[in-house]
């Protein structure tokens, strides 16, 4: 209960920084004053459409991040299984890197080619996976996220030097990962791409269990283990492309927290799943707030944040558990 | 600081000459050696007569002070002056292809100052290539690589004559008293992540000629990545677009919407290689700029 308890403080106070801190030099009585709807339409701007879009989007984001790393490390029981280790990561940089380079501009045009990358590597990944036409064999989905990401790069490099540069630099800024996109529709269309799949996930957190004990032993403890395994994969890979969409790609989050919470929790997924999603969520919302002030007005990419917090901090965890 | 870079080339061709010229392996090539290095290997201060130049800024220059007859290589981006486009290109500027530049039989290859160069300008040294690296960010570089390339290539006075032509008129449009009201304008290299001009590229040097003021003049570099937010709260009167975000369709999305210019489409949109880099027409792209922003304020 305590934990719990520590958990909501930490998700309410990053969020509330997340809306109270900004380049923006605004004092907190005029932050809450501009959610009312209230002071000059720049400020209320500021606060309404920009600020506290963007602190729910990092949370939802790092919070879903977090329950596919905890999915996917379940799903093929390796420890280093990150939502970007199947090939997606490698897909959506592919699709935003063949946006520019085929001159593709419209408002939607990168986000919607990087999620559309994403799709196509997840599906070649599931593919090759896919063997005696029934069979999902975790092994091969993990050498073939590797083969995957190792092709998609050598296009990307392939496109990279051929094609003229400063866009192209700028595109992979963009796949760094961030949140400069936010607004109440990037958040409304991850919402729409995001609840389902958690749901579902923890509706299979009992089965989860069972599959991290190994597929043998999940089936005679009445796992349904080839049904389970294709909607874990499916649904990790729509949430990671939605996150894709909306926000690059932001490693480490997906990693480290559920290694994190499962240390200090233990590896009941009904817990799990919950207790990694607030964490996460904390720690992105948290990491982009000090991301865009901390060297104001100059902006950081937040993955090199979310990593500068959590590699000490996972650092005494890992000693503290192995002692 | 010229003359001193002039001198050191110099020295460099002396000992490259006598590497070169000490390792005759037959007596054919001995006499073929001689004959080339009598030629190759110039007195001090001779001119180059073969250059290649690795920046669109750089090619452009060379023109102006005369010596494009002597360029005989180019980047894929040179531009301006149409006659550039006749000199074969030999691809990328940055981390160039060192083969297709020595094919260009080259006696100087003047390369962009940049980390991305440093080996590739080793390697031309290596092949008994004269490299030299200048890095023009800002207005005065102009005068300055005038006088440096007039050097080089032997047309001093023309360069001189040119270089002090731009500084007098930089000088005179620099007296010039700034208009009280100033527009505030926004320089946006990129829309995602935003990415701002600061005051350390010469785009908002020409931007302050033309009597408006960069709203991110704080910001020391060149560029920089900010955020909406902040943008919103500087909150500039236009937003002045150049090269890579000159289609605004960028400008509907909802989180750009919070800056009034922006949702109010105060665009400016100005496009040609003068705001792409500093060259002798700068000041015409001063008054292009002038007359653009005088337009949107009406």
């Amino acid at each position: 209960m305590i934990r719990w308890s520590a958990l909501g403080i930490a998700a309410f106070a990053a969020l509330a920084i997340g809306v109270l801190v900004g380049p923006a030099h605004l004092p907190p009585g005029t932050v809450w004053h501009a959610v009312l709807g209230r002071g000059d339409d720049v400020t209320v701007a500021i606060v309404r459409d920009l600020r506290i879009p963007r602190a729910v989007l990092a949370f939802s984001v790092g919070g879903s991040l977090a329950v596919t790393g905890a999915v996917l490390q379940a799903l093929v029981r390796n420890p280093l299984a990150d939502p970007y280790l199947l090939g997606l990561s490698g897909g959506a940089g592919l699709g935003a890197v063949g946006a520019i380079a085929l001159g593709l501009s419209g408002t939607w045009a990168l986000p919607a080619a990087a999620a559309f990358g994403a799709l196509g590597a997840i599906i070649l990944v599931y593919r090759l996976a896919i063997v005696a036409g029934a069979v999902l064999d975790t092994r091969i989905l993990l050498l073939g996220g590797v083969v995957v990401s190792a092709f998609t790069s050598a296009i990307v490099g392939a496109i990279m030097a051929l094609s003229p540069a400063e866009q192209l630099r700028n595109a992979l800024l963009w796949l760094l990962g961030g949140f400069d996109g936010a607004s109440w529709l990037t958040l409304t269309v991850f919402a729409a791409y995001a609840v389902f799949p958690l749901a579902l996930l923890y509706r299979a957190s009992r089965q989860l269990d069972l599959l991290s004990l190994g597929e043998e032993p999940a089936a005679y403890l009445g796992a349904d283990v080839e049904p389970l395994k294709r909607l874990l994969y499916v649904m990790a890979s729509v949430l990671t492309a939605a996150a894709v969409a909306v926000s690059g790609i932001i490693g480490f989050v997906g990693l480290v927290v559920p290694h994190a919470i499962r240390m200090l929790w233990g590896h009941t997924h009904r817990a799990l799943l919950p207790a990694a999603f607030l964490l996460g969520g904390s720690l992105l919302a948290g990491a982009d707030a000090l991301a865009r002030t901390v060297f104001a007005p100059l902006t950081l990419p937040v993955g090199v944040v979310t990593a500068v917090i959590g590699v000490p901090v996972f650092a005494v965890l890992v000693r503290r558990w192995a002692s | 600081m010229e003359q001193r870079a002039i001198r050191r080339f110099n020295l460099r061709i002396r000992e490259v000459g006598r590497v070169f010229c000490s390792r005759p392996t037959s007596v054919t090539a001995l006499g073929v050696l001689a004959l080339a290095c009598a030629g190759s290997v110039p007195e001090r201060g001779a001119p180059h007569e073969r250059v290649v130049s690795l920046a669109p800024s750089i090619t452009e220059l060379l023109f102006s002070v005369g010596a494009g007859s002597a360029v005989v290589g180019r980047t894929r981006w040179a531009s301006d002056p149409p006659e550039a486009l006749a000199v074969p290109s030999v691809g990328d500027g940055l981390n160039p292809n060192v083969e297709a530049v020595a094919a260009r039989r080259p006696d100087l290859v003047i390369l962009y100052d940049s980390p991305a160069n440093a080996g590739p300008a080793a390697q031309l040294r290596q092949l008994g290539i004269e490299t030299a690296v200048f890095r023009m960010d800002r207005l005065d570089d102009v005068a300055r690589g005038a006088r440096l390339f007039g050097a080089l290539i032997g047309v001093s006075d023309v360069a001189e004559e040119v270089a002090a032509r731009f500084s007098a008129a930089l000088d005179s449009a620099r007296r010039v008293p700034r208009p009280t009201d100033r527009p505030r304008v926004l320089i946006l290299a990129w829309d995602q992540p935003p990415i701002v001009i600061g005051a350390g590229s010469f785009q908002s040097e020409l931007l302050d000629l033309a009597g408006a003021e960069n709203v991110f003049a704080d910001l020391a570099g060149p560029s920089g990545q900010v955020t909406i937010e902040i943008i919103a709260e500087r909150n500039p009167d236009f937003v002045l677009l150049t090269g890579g975000v000159s289609d605004p369709s960028w400008g509907s999305r909802p989180e750009w919407q919070a800056v009034p210019a922006v949702r109010q489409r105060r665009f400016v949109i100005v496009d040609g290689s003068e705001f792409s880099y500093p060259s002798l027409r700068a000041l015409t792209a001063v008054r292009r700029l002038r007359q653009a922003l005088a337009e949107a304020r009406e």
